[in-house]
């Protein structure tokens, strides 16, 4: 079943003389339980394909439909709620809250939620938990190594149950032995049938994906899955 | 957790800009306090002088004379008769519509009598109004009570020798001196003044009186009307509202009062400046933080709410501490002012009033940087995206 549709979209940067197209007539299609990676150099429009899908960028044309919601068709407050109730985001400098401790993060979500206390605290310990940091939930952020901290930043963006994650290099400031633990998580949540788009310029997490698409100035130059995927890319 | 939780947790973390907005935010509401409540106590002492001032509307007959007089009531120029006041007639003054507010009246009569061959002025008073009238009077002895009792001018002590216990013949009755009045720079101390029944019987003026002076003001006393009032109820009298010092020390402190409102208003506009400024930085310190929130799904109001609930816990917190610091800076300078006489006094109105301005100017400099962070586009906040 398809989850995410991308039809057309065009992204168009204005900056003073200056029209960059980041993302150029993109249509895509993405199947529910896939772990998406998304790769190509620099401004090849991998970040702003992953900011469109998180209803955080709005595209200069085409439609975006999540789970056949049409995101940008949304209020802006809406476009919140849809971001609080169907996406998880994990950034690339984990982004944590630096005065809240790893419990207190992971709760962030919640905490806009009418989820009663004990509830918003019993399902971010379970998430901790499940990302194997049980013993660390009141450690703030400084107090955590980095792939420690990568993982409380998964829990956050797990911890609301959302259809689709969002990952920004997750392991783009890990080392590689700590990069491997977390691409591991990663992949456990996709075999439990969590929907992943990872944005990454590490070739080798290539293995972890079941689908990759190469970007190159702001166009699918290579899509590993396009034929059970529904890709498809305007002329 | 709640929102709550994380705008406590960011007061704690930047603890020394929620020190400073505090701090700043408080001298500005300990001065506004501290000049209030200055204002407030000098005017209260003002006021209770105001009441303790004496007469301050004067009833006198009505006449076209000029010449001797003593506290505008006309003796007459040549024959030294004048005219005269029912006394029958105050019992009107209880008709007033302002009757409450009349806190004193001293009925007196006036005339002459002979001493050791010499004219001297005869004052009759009611003795309790009197002595309440004049609270600076200095006697030496006792005030005259009833009956044939005198108490003596410093004048007229010195210019007959006069002495306590002396007897003094007026008119052919035998008057005992029971007090003698301390020098009073006045035209009191040319005076023999009895009570008022005595007196009147002496300058065969039984039933009738010179003058009537009346305490009557309080801060806010409508003396205007009452003279009008009095006016009314007493014809064929000139009734006078005497209260120049008093105005002078009210405008003085009305003049103190605006400038003091003036203050305040300076030193509240610097308040809502520096909580602007302060959080206007604050907010583009935590543009990236305002781009988790957003992109985590927290509304546009949710950012806004964490804002001005920061501004709002600050500015209470200011507010209180700012009060406390007035209340402490106005007990320290009370003493320095006024010689010491005015009297700090809770106000529980300024209390509720200061901490309600702290709140109200924090969360209204706060807005514009509330309403910019909730406008942040996340992904503009967000640059790792």
């Amino acid at each position: 079943m398809t989850l995410i549709n991308l039809q057309q979209v065009t992204k168009r940067y204005i900056n003073g003389a200056d029209c960059v197209t980041a993302l150029d007539h993109l249509s895509l299609s993405i199947k529910e339980g896939a772990f998406l990676g998304v790769m190509g150099p620099s401004g090849s429009g991998k970040s702003t394909l992953l900011s469109v899908l998180g209803a955080l960028t709005r595209p200069t044309s085409g439609k975006v439909t999540i789970d056949e919601i049409d995101i940008y068709g949304l209020a802006t407050e809406q476009q919140a709620d849809f971001r609080r109730e169907y996406l998880g985001f994990i950034f690339q400098s984990h982004n944590l809250i630096p005065y809240l401790n790893a419990l207190e993060n992971v709760m962030l979500p919640l905490a806009v939620s009418k989820f009663s206390a004990v509830e918003k605290r019993r399902r971010a310990s379970a998430m901790l938990e499940r990302v194997g940091l049980p013993d660390r939930m009141l450690h703030l952020p400084q107090q955590l190594s980095g792939g420690e901290q990568e993982r409380v930043a998964i829990a956050r963006a797990l911890v609301n149950s959302p259809p689709l994650l969002l990952a920004d290099e997750p392991t783009g400031s890990l080392d590689t032995a700590t990069s491997q633990q977390v691409m591991e998580l990663l992949a456990e949540l996709h075999r439990g049938g969590q929907t992943i788009v990872m944005v990454t310029h590490n070739r080798d997490n290539l293995e972890w994906f079941d689908r990759t698409l190469y970007l190159r100035d702001g166009l699918i130059e290579k899509d590993t899955g396009s034929s059970d995927c529904g890709l498809s890319q305007a002329m | 957790m709640r929102l709550e939780h994380i705008v406590l947790h960011n007061l704690r973390r930047r603890k020394g800009r929620a020190i400073f907005l505090v701090v700043g935010l408080m001298i500005g509401v300990a001065t506004v306090v501290t000049l209030l409540s200055l204002t407030d106590a000098l005017s209260m002492r003002a006021q209770n002088e105001l009441e303790n001032f004496g007469a301050n509307i004067i009833i006198t007959p009505r006449s076209d004379q000029l010449d001797l007089n003593y506290g505008g009531v006309q003796l007459g120029g040549v024959n030294l008769v004048a005219r005269e006041i029912e006394q029958a007639s105050l019992v009107n003054i209880d008709d007033i519509p302002n009757r409450r507010n009349v806190a004193t009246i001293g009925p007196k009569v006036l005339g002459t009598v002979e001493v050791q061959g010499q004219r001297v002025m005869m004052m009759g008073v009611d003795p309790v109004a009197e002595f309440k009238l004049k609270r600076w009077w200095s006697i030496a002895g006792r005030p005259v009570k009833q009956g044939a009792e005198l108490l003596v001018g410093d004048a007229l002590v010195k210019r007959f020798g006069l002495a306590m216990g002396d007897t003094l013949q007026l008119n052919g009755q035998a008057f005992t001196v029971v007090g003698l009045l301390a020098k009073t720079g006045s035209q009191d101390d040319q005076l023999l003044i009895s009570p008022l029944p005595a007196a009147q019987a002496i300058l065969g003026k039984e039933g009738k009186v010179s003058m009537v002076e009346i305490a009557a003001l309080c801060h806010d006393c409508p003396v205007d009307d009452m003279v009008n009032q009095l006016q009314q109820v007493l014809p064929g009298t000139d009734v006078q509202a005497v209260q120049q010092v008093v105005k002078t020390r009210m405008h003085a402190l009305d003049q103190f009062r605006l400038f003091a409102w003036g203050v305040a208003v300076t030193v509240v506009i610097i308040g809502a400046l520096l909580v602007f400024v302060t959080m206007m930085g604050a907010i583009s310190e935590r543009t990236r933080e305002i781009g988790i929130f957003r992109a985590i799904g927290y509304r546009r109001r949710h950012v806004l709410h964490l804002v001005l609930m920061e501004a709002a816990i600050v500015s209470v917190l200011a507010g209180v501490m700012g009060y406390l610091a007035g209340v402490l800076a106005t007990l320290v300078t009370l003493p320095l002012l006024d010689g010491g006489k005015a009297i700090w006094h809770w106000n529980p109105t300024l209390a509720l009033t200061a901490v309600a301005a702290a709140l109200i100017v924090g969360l209204m400099a706060a807005l514009q940087p509330a309403l910019r962070a909730s406008r942040l586009e996340p992904s503009e906040a967000l640059r790792a995206l």
